[in-house]
């Protein structure tokens, strides 16, 4: 398995406090006050119906949405008014999407290697750590492939891959499984909980699917743009529902 | 895979648009290397031609149009006689429709004069006289006008006889008929007339001394002015329309060359928004996806600009050899238009690129990421 960065147990990783999110000029609120903290090492599955505000609070997390008020921190310095929000991204967090967002025209290897080039590693260095990147996804066999010629498991492999590229300690992955048969899914999800196990990454996953939330370690419930329930894994499913 | 490899990649998969753009790009540059290569080719093959008979100065009076006025051949004794003139020689040159020829240079050249000394016959002979009512053409005028020694040439209203054919070791010389002074006058009743008295100064003769020269003459002839033979072409008013008519011809094309880029790279940007959105959310900066785009749009200048200039060179080659211009010029194809050209097309492709470069940066990576 990859190498990648750790931290401490125990460190505050996230921290939001009043997050809010408006759109269209504050006619759709999408986060209506969110208090949350996230601990390095935590897997927490973020859940609720669509629409509640889970992938919003997940694209804030992420830097790819500013939010409208509160605060949010990622290790304790403030994500909106972070300097180098891209640096952010290549480095410190790996993103996992449900369509995969691979882009077509560039072969698995070469869509590995795209968040590289935000780094100081070489030509063969960005390539050695792509396929070394694939191997562990079980994908070394298809580096020369494009994404049209894979099924939607090794895609999704491939987009684990490409977030592992950088060596970052959180995952942020926003229902990882959903454009994927059962099979697919449950493999899938092994490979990202492995990841979380062996590297000791930071894993934040949006689902709807409790099945998959039942194996975090917290489960956030969300309706409504606000976090309504938040308890280790161990609570029962129907409560959070 | 570098970076230049995403660059080309995106221009590849694409290849009906940017097939198109480039044409689009090239044909503006084709433009500007036919146009402006024409204008800097005339200027040229008209100062080797003063370079091969060996003119330094030339007093004429250029205040418009590409040839000069006429004035009284008198003037030309006066001139003679200042300090530091060696020689002179009094030339009447008209550009003139000649038969089928729309036009051809005729250069009227005083007897004797050292305008003469430079041509070689390659068929036939010289005219005997002042007086001999004949014309020897240019090897390129002979071909252009299909004709040989004996056949007869139409100038204006007389009828000429060929004597001889000769090489005049430029093109406007190849390109020219030429006769005695007298003859020419005659031929296109420009009696006592001429519009040039060129001049050959003693050797050695200092900047400061032909300045003094430029005065004393200017007091003789105070319409005229006299020139070194390298000033005459960019001081002729003429010359700087053709030159001002070639660039913003070229400029019209080059506009053209600009939208379209824009618009490829706008509609690239458009369609790969989702794409951009990758970049961003995995990390990219917003100055490394603007780089991207100005570079795509920079390649695609580049590459138009190759193919313009490979496009302007074979229309130059074949403008060269036209009735129209043959005779009359030696396009210039020089490495520096050549250059220029290009880094034209390179600038277009930058600046065309700057909106849609700047504006995929701008994307919000999550609603980019949504589209």
């Amino acid at each position: 398995m990859v190498e990648t960065a750790k931290t401490s147990s125990g460190d505050i990783v996230y921290e939001a406090a009043g997050l809010k999110k408006e759109f269209d000029g504050g006619k759709v609120a999408a986060l209506r006050g969110v208090d949350l903290q996230i601990r390095q090492g935590e897997f927490v599955a973020i859940i609720g119906p669509s629409g509640c505000g889970k992938s919003t609070l997940l694209a804030s997390l992420g830097s790819l949405d500013r939010p409208s008020a509160g605060t949010l921190t990622y290790r304790g310095n403030s994500i909106p008014d972070m300097p180098d929000p891209a640096a952010y991204r290549a480095h410190e967090i790996g993103f996992i999407f449900q369509s995969f967002h691979l882009l077509p025209t560039f072969t698995v290897a070469e869509n590995v290697q795209i968040p590289m080039f935000e780094g100081n590693k070489s030509r063969s260095q960005r390539k050695e750590r792509a396929v070394q990147l694939l191997k562990s996804v079980g994908l070394d066999h298809r580096l020369g492939h494009f994404p049209s010629e894979l099924s939607g498991g090794e895609r999704q492999r491939v987009a684990i891959a490409r977030s592992l590229a950088n060596g970052p300690s959180v995952l942020l992955a926003d229902e990882p499984t959903g454009n994927l048969d059962s099979d697919s899914a449950q493999q899938i999800m092994e490979l990202i909980l492995q990841l979380h196990r062996d590297l000791g990454m930071t894993l934040v996953l949006v689902t709807h699917d409790l099945t998959i939330a039942e194996r975090a370690s917290r489960i956030i419930a969300m309706r409504d743009g606000r976090v309504i329930s938040d308890q280790a894994a161990d609570t029962p499913t129907t409560a959070l529902q | 895979m570098t970076f230049f490899t995403i660059i080309l990649r995106s221009l590849i998969r694409r290849p009906v648009r940017t097939g198109l753009t480039l044409v689009g790009i090239s044909i503006g540059i084709a433009a500007v290397v036919a146009l402006v290569g024409m204008a800097w080719g005339y200027e040229k093959s008209i100062e080797k031609q003063l370079d091969v008979i060996g003119v330094d100065l030339l007093v004429s009076n250029m205040s418009a149009g590409i040839m000069p006025k006429v004035f009284d051949a008198s003037l030309q004794e006066p001139i003679s006689k200042l300090p530091h003139v060696a020689e002179t020689t009094s030339v009447l040159m008209q550009l003139l429709s000649v038969e089928d020829a729309p036009m051809m240079m005729v250069s009227g050249r005083e007897w004797d004069g050292f305008t003469w000394n430079k041509l070689e016959v390659v068929e036939g002979r010289m005219p005997k006289n002042a007086d001999e009512p004949a014309v020897v053409l240019g090897r390129l005028a002979a071909e252009v006008l299909k004709k040989k020694v004996g056949d007869t040439v139409q100038l204006e209203t007389s009828e000429l006889p060929v004597v001889g054919i000769v090489d005049g070791k430029a093109v406007v010389e190849n390109g020219a008929i030429i006769l005695s002074l007298s003859v020419m006058q005659k031929a296109t009743a420009n009696e006592g007339k001429i519009n040039f008295v060129d001049i050959r100064l003693a050797p050695g003769t200092s900047k400061q001394a032909i300045s003094e020269l430029s005065e004393k003459i200017r007091v003789i002839f105070p319409e005229g002015r006299a020139r070194a033979a390298n000033e005459v072409v960019s001081a002729n008013q003429g010359f700087r329309i053709a030159r001002a008519m070639s660039w913003s011809t070229s400029l019209l094309a080059i506009v053209v060359g600009v939208l379209g880029v824009m618009n490829t790279m706008l509609m690239t940007v458009f369609e790969r928004t989702h794409e951009i959105g990758i970049l961003l959310a995995v990390g990219w900066r917003r100055q490394r996806v603007l780089l991207m785009v100005l570079c795509e749009s920079a390649l695609l200048g580049l590459l138009g600009g190759i193919t313009g200039v490979t496009l302007g060179a074979i229309g130059l080659k074949i403008l060269e050899h036209t009735p129209a211009i043959r005779g009359l010029l030696e396009p210039d194809l020089s490495a520096k238009l050549l250059l220029i050209s290009v880094a034209i097309a390179v600038v277009v492709g930058v600046i065309s690129g700057l909106y849609p470069a700047w504006r995929s940066s701008r994307l919000s990576p999550s609603i980019a990421l949504q589209s």
